[in-house]
């Protein structure tokens, strides 16, 4: 029995100092579905960094689960995965603290270093003993949004929530309804059921109804891409285009061509690209070197994107790093 | 065998009507509408209201259609799901990322739906593997592959299109800036299926499969041709609808469309049809489709928690399954009655 545990310990060791010396960091990244446009991103600044690692030895593997159904215990059982496929460093998102901290605390203890990025914040990297947070704040992305179209005059605001009960969707209608309320205004959350989510006809005649019963709404926050492409067309069949101005999270092509057109006001960025990135390149330079950010909490959003920035975002669009 | 051929039903006692599979839908429909006329009030009644749950209904419900009529047949099919965001893909990239003609795109799109029901088609027909399974498996594999081609091809996992102003009147305009014109193309899809369900041969075939497969076959039907055949029709009306999306939207995304799979079944077992197959009707498929919308839009013109629509159609759903047992109890005394 015991003999059989130091056996164990000094392969242990053994293993780790062979690969710390020889084969550079290994390093798993918790992350979305890969089909997901914002988390494509995400997964895109992670396998740059991971470049980097490539060249010293080491290696980078996005690990994402099929489908949100069940997100938390998902999301969970990856991050047991990485651990028990030796990774030397994990980089993780706190989505369903009840589900995954549990993981997260099970990586501490064998001496992984782990930074938190995307969701969770500063609050959960230190509940965690995690080592950094890398990412947004949702509050403060919904803030952004609710304070642009505040200061901009608008009054009455609605925030579209395509996924109510979910924490991070949750944080950006609050923030909105805060940042609009600070610039003078008053915000209110339009829930939509369960079989709406991701049907984009679902989503915009929602808003449409929702925008002909409250006729005295003049701003929308939503919460994603995909979703803000279907509020402006909601907007629009309500006959309300000019009347009613859109700041949505994240962007894409269309977004962006809406910005230059005028239909859509500002896009939240929580510049995904930064995330993978940022939260990658710490790790890989601990495990190597063990230099550290001094800095804790790493935010990479919100940037606003409007009209006066909107070309500038377009090229990055083109180097593929936005 | 169960045989429904309602083009031949006349007369309008209670009987007939009691006896017709979409009776207890039309209740439901009834009630419903009722229901959110009252909480919805004035815009609900409306134009606003009518376009509404219509341009929601007509989506489902183009995918409904060619799913009923395979439920009727015995079968399922789950992967409408993954050939809406196929299709779009396919029509984007290439008429989007690489700027062909927009036939073009919109043509492979249309056929990357019809290659997908052929291969459903293949294997349910050449396995023993239930169609449920079957559908999942290609469901998971079209989805892979999308997302696959997406990113390999444009680099991206949404892909922006502007249509030609012919293409965008045709399947992406909204009539008065309210009624999409896929509402047309679902009255279009339903009065095609409703002559092949009711009063061509086909119909029958389809009734005869769903009632006894190894009799259909023995009185001579070519099952396995019919359900290749029937596992197109609803991957091609999944990849229309997937072009009236890109259309409207001018955008693909890969992750859209998964809605529609529990949707559209909902929509046909609200509509009267037995899950066993062998009964169900057109119309009723359309009812239960206009019933699956009116709940959905009429709760954001009644001021409730969206979330009591869910609850509202789970209902309904129930009901449903158990009115259609007893209607279908009912139509079985009346007929043996008659004759």
């Amino acid at each position: 029995m015991k003999l059989g545990k130091i056996l164990a310990a000094t392969a242990m060791l053994t293993l780790v100092a062979g690969m710390a010396s020889a084969e550079g960091a290994k390093i798993f990244v918790i992350g979305g579905k890969p089909d997901d446009p914002f988390w494509s991103r995400v997964k895109l600044g992670a396998e740059h960094a991971g470049k980097v690692a490539e060249a010293q030895g080491g290696s980078v593997t996005w690990l994402g689960p099929q489908n949100y159904d069940n997100l938390g215990p998902d999301a969970a059982e990856l991050i047991r995965q990485a651990i028990d496929q030796g990774a030397d460093a994990i980089v993780g998102p706190d989505w369903v603290p009840e589900a995954m901290d549990p993981a997260f605390e099970a990586v501490v203890a064998a001496g992984i270093p782990l930074v938190i990025y995307n969701a969770g914040g500063l609050e959960a990297a230190d509940r965690l003993g995690a080592m950094n947070y890398v990412g947004a704040v949702d509050y403060k992305s919904g803030y952004a949004g609710g304070e642009y179209l505040g200061k901009a005059g608008h009054k009455n605001g609605a925030c579209v929530n395509t996924l109510p009960g979910a924490a991070n969707i949750e944080a950006f209608c609050n923030g909105f309804n805060d940042g609009l309320a600070a610039a003078g205004g008053t915000g209110s959350v339009l829930q939509l059921p369960a079989t709406a989510f991701g049907d984009a006809t679902a989503v915009a005649q929602a808003v449409r109804a929702h925008l002909l019963e409250n006729p005295t709404i003049d701003a929308m926050f939503a919460i994603g891409d995909q979703d803000t492409n279907a509020t402006i067309s909601g907007i629009q069949q309500a006959g309300k285009t000019g009347a009613v101005h859109v700041c949505g999270m994240n962007f894409n092509d269309s977004i962006l061509a809406n910005i230059q057109a005028g239909s859509q006001a500002c896009a939240i960025d929580q510049q995904g690209y930064q995330q993978g990135f940022f939260a990658v390149s710490i790790l890989n330079n601990f495990v190597n070197y063990g230099v550290t950010i001094p800095t804790r909490e790493i935010l990479t959003g919100p940037g606003v994107i409007d009209a006066s920035n909107v070309e500038l975002v377009i090229e990055g669009v083109k180097l593929g790093a936005r | 065998m169960t045989q429904n051929r309602e083009g031949r039903s006349s007369g309008m006692s209670f009987g007939s009507l009691a006896r017709r599979p979409e009776a207890g839908s039309l209740v439901g429909l009834v009630l419903v509408y009722t229901f959110f006329a009252i909480m919805g009030g004035a815009v609900f009644v409306g134009a606003p209201g009518w376009s509404s749950w219509l341009n929601i209904a007509a989506e489902v419900g183009i995918v409904a259609l060619p799913v009923g009529l395979l439920m009727i047949a015995g079968e399922l099919d789950i992967s409408v799901g993954s050939v809406i965001p196929a299709s779009q893909m396919t029509a984007a990239i290439i008429s989007g990322h690489f700027g062909l003609p927009i036939l073009l795109g919109i043509g492979c799109g249309l056929g990357v739906g019809l290659l997908v029901g052929y291969i459903n088609g293949l294997l349910v027909t050449r396995t023993t593997i239930p169609s449920l399974i079957i559908t999942i498996g290609t469901m998971f594999g079209v989805m892979g592959l999308t997302l696959g081609f997406a990113v390999l091809i444009a680099g991206s996992t949404s892909v922006f299109l502007v249509p030609t102003p012919l293409t965008k009147l045709v399947l992406g305009t909204f009539l008065g800036g309210m009624f999409n014109v896929s509402i047309f193309w679902w009255i279009a899809f339903a009065i095609v299926i409703y002559f092949l369900l009711h009063f061509s041969p086909l119909g029958n075939w389809i009734f005869a499969l769903g009632g006894d497969r190894d009799s259909a076959r023995n009185a001579g039907i070519p099952t396995r041709g019919l359900t290749i055949w029937l596992y197109m029709l609803s991957g091609f009306a999944a990849a229309f609808v997937g072009i009236l999306q890109l259309m409207t939207y001018q955008n693909a995304q890969v992750a859209t469309g998964q809605s529609f799979i529990f949707n559209s079944i909902m929509c046909v077992v609200i509509g009267g049809v037995i899950l066993t197959g062998g009964s169900g009707s057109v119309i009723g498929i359309v009812i239960g489709t206009a019933t699956f919308a009116i709940v959905n839009q009429g709760i954001f013109f009644s001021g409730l928690d969206p979330n009591i629509g869910s609850i509202i159609i789970g209902a309904l759903l129930l009901a449903a399954v158990l009115s259609n047992d007893g209607f279908r109890a009912l139509a079985l005394k009346y007929s043996t009655k008659k004759g």
